[in-house]
């Protein structure tokens, strides 16, 4: 059954031309979906309850049982206010806005993508979405002009980068988009909880998705309910896809091992952060998380969100650096700091939950520790992360162990024997076995908890050319 | 086919909003000025807090807000995050949410609450909102329902307003390059909307959005001015963003001038 107002939109496209309707199918979104079905209220709400209510509340208020313990904090559905929209700021979403967000769910957050669910079911709750606030009876969207994607190709990189320092970006994002601007730190949401901007290199982050066309809504409809203004009235249409486009440009990509190889050199292994024979080895990003604090709930949100290494070993040694975005650069009185942690070989088969570590019972971790006041690092075989200030017995200082902090990110290197003597029970490594390492991280300019990562596995090859090219690893 | 038809449907509806641009509804939110009727020339001369003729009387208040008790001390700002606004204050500047002198206190907004009769129409001489030196002026003011607000950056930096009314529409927008303007109305009355900026979170505004034009904002001396009233009896509400609300009944006979006294008390 057509509604009248949709036949006649199809006669008016009879006299479209075809040059214009091909034109604007660059402008479509990027999903093709069937007809939506007309709205079946018992479905929608047996589907709400079935797979959203755990999140976002029974009534849809944000309060579901899992919600305090994640950050981002799931949606208060109830108010009407959405972040990611085609439409001006301070009107609702459109229809498709909202499906959109349910199938590809929001990546860096705990809203997953629900594609396994049939389209039928994801209009359903759409519909139910809408019913959930008075909003979208009070206000209807106004979806924002947008204009066709010129391509990476012809797109206006230089001008991108104009517009990028013009509108002041770097404010809030920063001049390299690490999230390290000057106002980064003062932001609060509309709920007035702080939020932090998003850091532009991570790619997987952005919420609204990664690509051009996302970009390019992003800013000029705004995230509302976030911090993110709109640039409507300060960008045209046309300008904002060399933004976009010149954005992405900033996102550096990322490798989620979880089997990470050491590239084996001959001879003494690097010392300094820039020697040329780190670009060899292969890069490993980890996620970090934020431990959850006693009360369950967010109080800061994360600052570091996610670390990349290179590892490279010889016969006697392995070094490690450790790359990661931190918006302060905190070297006095609550200093960054970092840990390696790895598995000592009495341990080897317990299981360690880090985000649960250290807890009663839980068995000791071989930690090597570095500062950003001291500069110094140190390895200990201990029970809890604890603040070596001083060299103590248990504790052997990592010698080679050099960091550098530039504009929003730290670079730190560290050596360690492959089979230290000292201290007691310090993990050796080995090249026929995984061995495991881990990372955890603590912002100093951020007084939360640590974030730490899940345990990755480190394969150390057997001797043979450094700078063995990748087919080799097959 | 019912894929081309439902993209048909997107590209129309994207066809019609590149070209029309501004067939905004008339809804019960915030809008732009785009698209909105023109009002009567008699009324664009009227300023903000003046009575149309349809219900215009002779009566005022004058009134006089007091403060008891222990004034804190100001909160120095620290621009320092941004050196175009640093730049500009040649001496410090100090948060404007609790500003006493000599026993009186600035920046209560006192309107009537009950007893004015209307509807009165909105005038269409907008209310400026400034931002200057990374500072929103005046930091506490009054307009009508439906009267143009034109926000406007007199900075060379970005600034964005974070408008966050609970019962008008909010929005969020940035104002990166200097001489921006905006317009915008309030569909509804609410006591207060605040208004701040992201990029310098020390900049904050309050307006009052009154439905009758019977409002005003009490000076470094304590005094405020409503005038303009018919004779009746009035409901004043004074409204202060940290020692809160007071009422205070007044009836005036037509063309006279009362005199009020409120007092507002150091937490």
């Amino acid at each position: 059954m057509i509604p009248p107002s949709q036949h006649r939109r199809t006669v008016i496209i009879g006299f479209c031309s075809r040059a214009v309707c091909l034109t604007l199918w660059g402008v479509s979104l990027p999903l093709a979906w069937a007809e939506p079905p007309a709205s079946d209220v018992s479905a929608g709400k047996a589907a709400y309850t079935q797979q959203c209510s755990r999140c976002h509340g029974d009534h849809g208020r944000g309060d579901g049982v899992d919600a305090k313990r994640f950050y981002p904090r799931p949606r208060d559905l109830t108010l009407g206010v959405y972040k990611f929209r085609s439409t001006a700021s301070g009107t609702p979403p459109t229809d498709e806005d909202l499906f959109r967000t349910i199938t590809n769910g929001l990546p860096g957050t705990n809203m997953p993508d629900w594609k396994h669910l049939d389209e039928a079911t994801r209009w359903q709750l759409v519909y139910y979405l809408k019913n959930l606030s008075p909003v979208f009876q009070q206000t209807k969207p106004e979806p924002i002009a947008v204009a066709s994607d010129p391509g990476l190709a012809h797109a206006d990189l230089k001008k991108g980068r104009q517009l990028y320092e013009q509108l002041g970006c770097a404010a809030c994002h920063g001049p390299q988009g690490r999230a390290n601007g000057t106002s980064a730190g003062g932001l609060v949401d509309d709920w007035g909880k702080p939020i932090r901007p998003a850091n532009l290199t991570k790619g997987w982050s952005y919420r609204g998705g990664s690509n051009a066309h996302a970009v390019m809504l992003r800013m000029l409809a705004g995230i509302d309910g976030a911090g993110m203004p709109s640039y409507a009235g300060a960008l045209s249409a046309a300008d904002a896809w060399p933004l976009a486009y010149y954005v992405t440009l900033l996102q550096e990509p990322a490798h989620w091992n979880l089997i990470a190889h050491a590239t084996r050199v001959s001879g003494t292994l690097p010392m300094t952060l820039d020697d040329p024979r780190w670009d060899a080895a292969e890069q490993t990003d980890v996620r970090v998380r934020n431990v959850v604090d006693t009360e369950g709930e967010w109080v800061h949100p994360p600052t570091v969100s996610s670390v990349a290494f290179r590892v490279l070993v010889n016969n006697q040694a392995i070094a490690f650096r450790f790359t990661w975005d931190d918006p302060t650069h905190d070297h006095e009185s609550s200093p960054d700091r970092f840990a390696l942690l790895l598995r000592p070989p009495r341990g080897q088969g317990d299981v360690v939950t880090l985000q649960a570590w250290p807890s009663l019972g839980a068995p000791p971790l071989d930690l090597c520790t570095w500062s950003a006041d001291s500069g110094k690092a140190f390895e200990t075989v201990a029970t809890d992360y604890e603040r070596v200030e001083h060299p103590v017995m248990s504790a052997r200082q990592l010698t080679t162990t050099t960091a550098d902090y530039q504009d929003g990110r730290w670079q730190l290197m560290m050596q360690r024997p492959l089979r230290p003597t000292s201290p007691a029970d310090a993990a050796a490594l080995s090249p026929d076995v995984f061995n495991p390492i881990a990372i955890a991280v603590w912002d100093g300019g951020n007084p939360t908890a640590r974030a730490v990562s899940t345990w990755v596995e480190i394969v150390l090859r057997p001797a043979f050319k450094a700078g063995a090219p990748a087919t080799e690893r097959r | 086919m019912n894929t081309f038809r439902t993209m048909s449907a997107v590209i129309v509806a994207v066809l019609l909003a590149i070209g029309c641009g501004s067939g905004k509804p008339q809804d019960a939110s915030a809008t732009d000025t785009h698209g909105q009727p023109e009002q009567p020339t008699r009324l664009a001369e009227m300023p903000a807090n003046a009575s149309s003729t349809a219900t215009a009387g002779r009566a005022s208040i004058h009134g006089t807000v007091h403060f008891t008790g222990t004034a804190p001390t100001p909160e120095k700002v620290k621009m320092d995050a941004d050196p175009i606004c640093q730049q500009q204050h040649a001496t410090p500047v100090y948060m404007e949410d609790a500003v006493v002198s000599n026993s009186m206190l600035k920046n209560v907004f006192v309107y009537v609450k009950d007893g004015a009769k209307g509807p009165f129409p909105s005038p269409t001489t907008p209310v400026v909102l400034a931002q200057a030196g990374c500072w929103y002026n005046p930091h506490i003011f009054g307009i009508q329902v439906d009267q143009p607000l034109e926000i406007v950056n007199n900075d060379a930096t970005l600034h964005n307003i974070n408008a966050k009314p609970t019962i008008n529409q909010p929005f969020n927008v940035a104002q990166p390059v200097k001489g921006m303007k905006m317009t915008k109305k309030f569909a509804k009355p609410e006591i207060m909307v605040k208004f701040k900026c992201n990029v310098h979170p020390w900049m904050n505004a309050y307006v009052g959005v009154v439905d009758n034009p019977f409002f005003s904002v009490s000076g470094a001396d304590g005094s405020f001015t409503i005038t303009g009233l018919p004779a009746g009896t009035y409901t004043l509400e004074a409204w202060h963003e940290k020692y809160g609300t007071q009422t205070q009944t007044v009836t005036v006979a037509d063309g006279e001038t009362k005199t009020v006294d409120l007092t507002f008390t150091a937490k």
